[in-house]
């Protein structure tokens, strides 16, 4: 997890096989604060579902998911923690 | 001229590696806390079955004569002047190093949890903990019973499974389950974490009247009252609370300080295994951050890919899992994955779980190198296909 140019955290999940992606960013989510932006990127599809069902769940808000050459990256404002 | 190697850890990962490799070519010196090895997956049959047979060796009878064994504790690595120091405070100079701690459970993660776990026991910390959760198991008269993971790291992933459907088989067995609530929670979006084995999974599930609880990140227990509290805001109540506790990396201190992760998780190269910024340095089983199960057939698998590496014959670790799966009722499957091949659905059979049960004798054994063409053979023979491009998105994780 890292700090990225535009202060959100990084969350590098690319390569990592479901549910890779997932825990990475529960793991992200035990450390982060209201207010917080995350960059998750993963390669495993199965991220879109289990993505949107964790904000729903968990009260937080996706800004974005977009695709590039099979590079998901979700961005997700901290609401509730 | 032999190199010196040092492997700390005296578990299944710097066993297999120690009896691995070539003594000519190496001065080998492994460090381990313990000379109890430990077979790790009997502890969920002491703690549901009441196993008692003999599941901890002494470490000095599975490796060669010709390998140094060690009692200490290392605390501190300085991968960049090559040594290790112990809490003894002997200094381990090494041409070369394999980080072979595996992981620690650590309950000071959740709030509760010591004092969860020190009343009823679990089944992931040690024999003492895995027999006093038999104990409440055994002498428990119906009501209802929580069981989950408390972190979403986890030695084993089907291991919660396995432990909520073998207290469902034991309170079968003892006329208890019509008086019994059981709850499974789980800080994942379904009961099984990968997809495909999740879709065999929840209809056993439902069948057995098991109820699931998805996205139950355990935040915090209050012991007083038995009620865990998730970082989503729901709670549970139960009479007993079987919580498999977090993990992390072993206690020790590396330089340079960026070659863990905030757990203490080594990072570490998924393929090649070297430990980050490094060539002569290597982390197998539970201590790496690879992403893969943290189980026992991928850590035999990445020791031997190290001792050919050594050996001046570079290997790489394609990932690859196999963990059995205890579904009770004795039926079991095999959960087969890699990097790149996803787990697909597999049918339970007895003779999956007869296979389980037959791992501890095969364990011992495995761990000295005399099953190496049988184990080889069967790694070949239930090797899982990489995706297809067109494939449906599945999970590879197990």
């Amino acid at each position: 997890m890292d700090e990225t140019t535009t202060g959100r955290i990084l969350i590098d999940s690319t390569g990592s096989p479901c549910p890779g992606p997932i825990t990475d960013l529960a793991l992200a989510y035990r450390r982060s604060k209201v207010g917080d932006l995350l960059e998750l990127w993963a390669t495993d599809p199965g991220i879109r579902t289990d993505v949107r069902a964790w904000a729903a769940k968990t009260g937080n808000e996706i800004l974005s998911i977009s695709d590039s050459d099979g590079k998901i990256v979700v961005v997700i404002r901290i609401a509730k923690r | 001229m032999q190199k010196k190697l040092l492997i700390i850890g005296g578990g299944s990962a710097g066993t297999i590696l120690a009896n691995s490799l070539d003594r000519r070519d190496f001065e080998i010196s492994v460090v381990s806390s313990s000379f109890g090895h430990l077979f790790q997956p009997a502890l969920l049959y002491v703690a549901f079955t009441n196993v008692k047979s003999h599941i901890v060796r002494d470490e000095r009878s599975l490796l060669p004569p010709h390998v140094n064994l060690i009692h200490d504790q290392i605390t501190a690595v300085d991968l960049n002047e090559q040594r290790a120091t112990s809490a003894n405070g002997a200094v381990f100079p090494y041409d070369y190093l394999v980080i072979a701690t595996g992981m620690r459970t650590d309950t000071s993660q959740i709030p509760g949890l010591s004092e969860i776990n020190e009343k009823y026991g679990d089944y992931h910390s040690s024999i003492a903990r895995a027999q006093r959760l038999w104990k409440r198991l055994d002498s428990f008269p119906g009501g209802t019973i929580a069981l989950g993971q408390g972190s979403p790291i986890i030695k084993c992933p089907p291991s919660p499974l396995e432990g909520i459907f073998l207290t469902d088989e034991l309170l079968r067995k003892k006329g208890l389950r019509d008086k019994s609530r059981l709850i499974f929670f789980t800080p994942f979006p379904r009961a099984y974490s990968a997809s495909p084995m999740n879709e065999i999974v929840e209809p056993l599930l439902q069948e057995h009247g098991i109820e699931v609880l998805t996205f139950f990140d355990l935040d915090h227990i209050d012991p007083a009252t038995n009620t865990l509290y998730s970082i989503e805001g729901d709670k549970i109540e139960c009479d007993l609370p079987i919580v498999i506790p977090p993990f992390k990396g072993a206690e020790i201190e590396y330089l340079p300080v960026d070659v863990v992760d905030p757990d203490n998780f080594v990072i570490t190269d998924k393929e090649t295994l070297r430990v980050k910024g490094t060539f002569n340095a290597f982390a197998v089983g539970d201590a790496s951050n690879l992403p893969t199960s943290k189980a026992g057939v991928g850590t035999h698998l990445q020791a031997k890919v190290v001792a050919k590496t050594l050996s001046g014959h570079p290997a790489k670790f394609d990932g690859r899992t196999s963990c059995p799966f205890d579904l009770g009722n004795g039926r079991g499957v095999f959960v087969n994955g890699s990097y790149e091949a996803p787990v697909t659905k597999a049918r339970p059979t007895r003779t999956n779980h007869l296979m389980k049960m037959a791992f501890e004798r095969i364990y011992w054994s495995s761990l000295r190198g005399r099953l190496d063409p049988v184990m080889d053979a069967y790694f070949a023979l239930t090797r899982p296909r990489p995706a297809s491009k067109e494939q449906e998105p599945a999970s590879t994780n197990v």
